[in-house]
């Protein structure tokens, strides 16, 4: 029998793979209390039939609008992930009600594998449905956050109080913060001060080609240095400088801390950012430059009116970069007693609580995302004249 | 008034350019033909100073070039090139204002010296002041990177191939639109290509370069009777120079005028202003030997016979 595969095959394969992982694995698990081991449930047991039934008919329904013949339902499929994804906590609570009676205040409810897998492949069946539907990325960035509050607001409500992560959360709350603080602090000081100075050395190497190969080949072999290696080779010359000039005590500047993680973290970041400068400002097409200086423009207006404005987009990809890896490594940092998200994790992995580890990662995940976002937002704007709706 | 005086350019130890002497008379369109690597982009670029020559003197209006501060010498020369160098990141409307604002000129005078330029090229100022350069067809683009050159109201004009990439419809139409603005503007204007048929449909005057020295510098008509040597005879396309030379004469310098017009004439006929070529193709074409003369009206003013081409003193 040949059954004829026309229409959409990507929501299908994503829809019928959620629907595997979310009958195989469990949905949540439900501890007596922190310490015991957790008791796992799958989705009948831990939403009932009727529940499971319609989360099953919803998935299916995705995967046979996408393979309509003629023209796969986008906006009808779109709609339904959309339901999907707004039932994700009210299907929690759904369980905790089930699960957790008033005489167990302790017990606490974990997020399964299935549950996990559903959120995974929703997402990635969002940024199939915006592709085809070409929205604009600003259309999914928006849709995100206003995700994201909504789950700040359910967040503190009673009906989830049980859920394992949440618990962590709010026993910690003033340590969360702490953590966002010193996690952005760290990304932002590192990304900012290797913008100026890779833009500094990058300018240079415009001036000095002949250093071009050596000092990239430098930067190159730093990044190819792990980053627990990096952290702990700086910790023994600042704990020197720090011994040696007590004014760098008075900075907190020791040997743990945050000056090995931001020095360490602008030694990577450096790489890509003067990589991508060299290129954007040497990729500015000479007829374009010759032209402006045949206008009469002097060299300064040639740099800060044409080349540099022409490089922008290249630059901000470099940024763009440089941030993703940064926030992942600064949660390395915390082992050198940097702080950051990376400190739950730690934590997390040294008590086996893994709703704690979780705690950890799910911010650094969303911050990662969100600066994936928000600066290739930035690069497209910055390009508005160099749209792809050419005449004829 | 542009002179160059027994210049040259060395790259390395390369003659780019070797001792010429040329010049263009104020509002002459001066155009310089060689082949690829004869040196005549490098001596366009050498009158603004994007290249510096190695020796002799260029003046302007009898000031020496280098007496003059590079950035100064430019804004009033207008520049176009052939990959037209627009700025991507601005729009028709900032791309042309470029010199005016580099001048100082007050916003009011620049917004309205783009309009005049876009109405100048043809381009619907509404439809293109907000376009960018990549939402514009070759031609456009090019028409934007003339108003872009003529913007700052310069003198001079230095064109290196404009034309050189765009389909030959386009290229004839632009061709056609420089010789009326020139009418209008009479810029002094030194034009670089390497099509000779460009160069004897646009000149005034034709200097033939070759191995970065000039070979012959004349009138089109004069270098077609008497190209210098069998370079410049090869240039002008040996077998076909018969035909070029009528290109560049008019149907009215040979032809038997009517008395007086007579009504409107069907069947093949060529108007007054045509070409001497396009009446040879069309007695070819339609196998006659005398075609009758009509005006822009198309009334019948004079009769073209085959004969008076053929007897027409050399």
């Amino acid at each position: 029998m040949m059954v004829s595969l026309r229409g959409n095959r990507v929501i299908p394969v994503l829809a019928l793979m959620a629907l595997a992982l979310l009958w195989s694995l469990d949905f949540v698990s439900v501890q007596p209390n922190r310490i015991a081991p957790g008791n796992g449930l799958g989705l009948l047991a831990a939403v009932g039939l009727p529940w499971a039934l319609t989360l099953t008919a919803a998935l299916l329904a995705c995967a046979l609008l996408a393979l309509r013949p003629q023209q796969p339902a986008y906006w009808p499929i779109l709609w339904l992930v959309s339901l999907l994804v707004l039932q994700l906590p009210l299907s929690l609570a759904w369980s905790i009600e089930r699960h957790i009676g008033a005489d167990m205040p302790y017990a606490r409810v974990g997020i399964g594998a299935g549950y996990w897998s559903l959120l995974f492949l929703l997402g990635l069946l969002l940024i199939e449905l915006q592709q085809r539907l070409r929205l604009a990325r600003a259309w999914l960035l928006g849709s995100g956050i206003a995700l994201a509050l909504l789950l700040w607001w359910l967040a503190p409500q009673d009906w989830l109080e049980p859920l394992a992560l949440l618990r962590e959360y709010s026993s910690r709350r003033s340590q969360f913060a702490a953590a966002l603080a010193s996690h952005l602090g760290l990304v932002g000081g590192a990304v900012g001060l290797s913008l100026l100075l890779g833009g500094a050395i990058a300018l240079l190497l415009q001036r000095y080609p002949g250093a071009q190969k050596g000092s990239i080949g430098l930067l190159s072999f730093i990044q190819t240095i792990p980053s627990l290696a990096l952290f702990g080779l700086l910790i023994a010359p600042l704990s020197y400088l720090s011994a040696q000039f007590p004014w760098l005590q008075q900075l907190n500047i020791r040997g743990i801390g945050w000056a090995p993680a931001l020095l360490a973290l602008i030694a990577y970041s450096l790489l890509p950012i003067v990589r991508n400068t060299c290129v954007a400002l040497a990729e500015v097409e000479a007829a374009v430059i010759e032209s402006a200086r045949g206008m009469g423009m002097s060299p300064t207006q040639v740099f800060l009116q044409v080349r540099l404005p022409l490089a922008m987009p290249l630059i901000i990809e470099g940024v763009r970069v440089t941030s993703i890896q940064a926030i992942g490594l600064t949660a390395v940092a915390a082992l050198i007693g940097a702080g950051g998200f990376g400190t739950f994790i730690f934590q997390g992995l040294g008590q086996s609580a893994m709703d704690l580890i979780i705690l950890g990662a799910l911010p650094i995940i969303a911050l990662a995302l969100l600066a994936d976002s928000l600066f290739s937002l930035l690069a497209e704007r910055f390009y508005s004249g160099v749209g792809d709706d050419r005449a004829e | 008034m542009i002179e160059l005086s027994n210049v040259s350019k060395l790259f390395d130890q390369a003659r780019a350019v070797d001792d010429i002497s040329l010049t263009v008379a104020t509002g002459e369109l001066c155009v310089l033909v060689g082949t690829s690597g004869c040196g005549k982009s490098t001596t366009l670029r050498m009158i603004n100073r994007l290249i510096a020559h190695s020796a002799g003197s260029i003046r302007i209006d009898g000031r020496d070039i280098e007496q003059i501060d590079p950035q100064q010498l430019r804004r009033g020369i207008g520049y176009a090139i052939q990959s037209t160098g627009l700025f991507p990141h601005w729009t028709v409307a900032r791309n042309i204002a470029v010199v005016p604002r580099l001048l100082g000129w007050p916003a009011e005078r620049v917004r309205q010296r783009v309009e005049e330029l876009l109405q100048l090229l043809e381009l619907a100022p509404a439809e293109f002041a907000g376009k960018y350069p990549r939402q514009l067809s070759g031609g456009q683009a090019q028409r934007v990177g003339v108003a872009r050159a003529l913007a700052g109201d310069p003198d001079i004009l230095l064109m290196d191939e404009p034309f050189g990439a765009l389909d030959p419809i386009t290229r004839e139409s632009l061709q056609n639109e420089l010789l009326r603005i020139q009418q209008q503007v009479r810029k002094t204007i030194v034009f670089v290509t390497h099509d000779m048929d460009e160069a004897l449909k646009l000149a005034s005057r034709i200097v033939v370069m070759d191995k970065g020295r000039i070979v012959q510098q004349d009138s089109p008509q004069a270098l077609l009777a008497k190209p210098a040597n069998a370079f410049v005879e090869n240039l002008l396309g040996g077998q076909e120079r018969g035909l070029k030379q009528a290109g560049l004469l008019r149907v009215d310098s040979l032809m038997q005028a009517l008395a007086r017009p007579t009504s409107a004439v069907t069947g093949p006929r060529i108007k007054a202003t045509d070409s001497l070529r396009q009446a040879l193709s069309l007695m070819l074409w339609h196998r006659c030997s005398s075609l009758p003369v009509v005006d822009d009206q198309g009334r019948q003013v004079g009769v073209l016979q085959l004969d008076a081409l053929m007897s027409r003193p050399q």
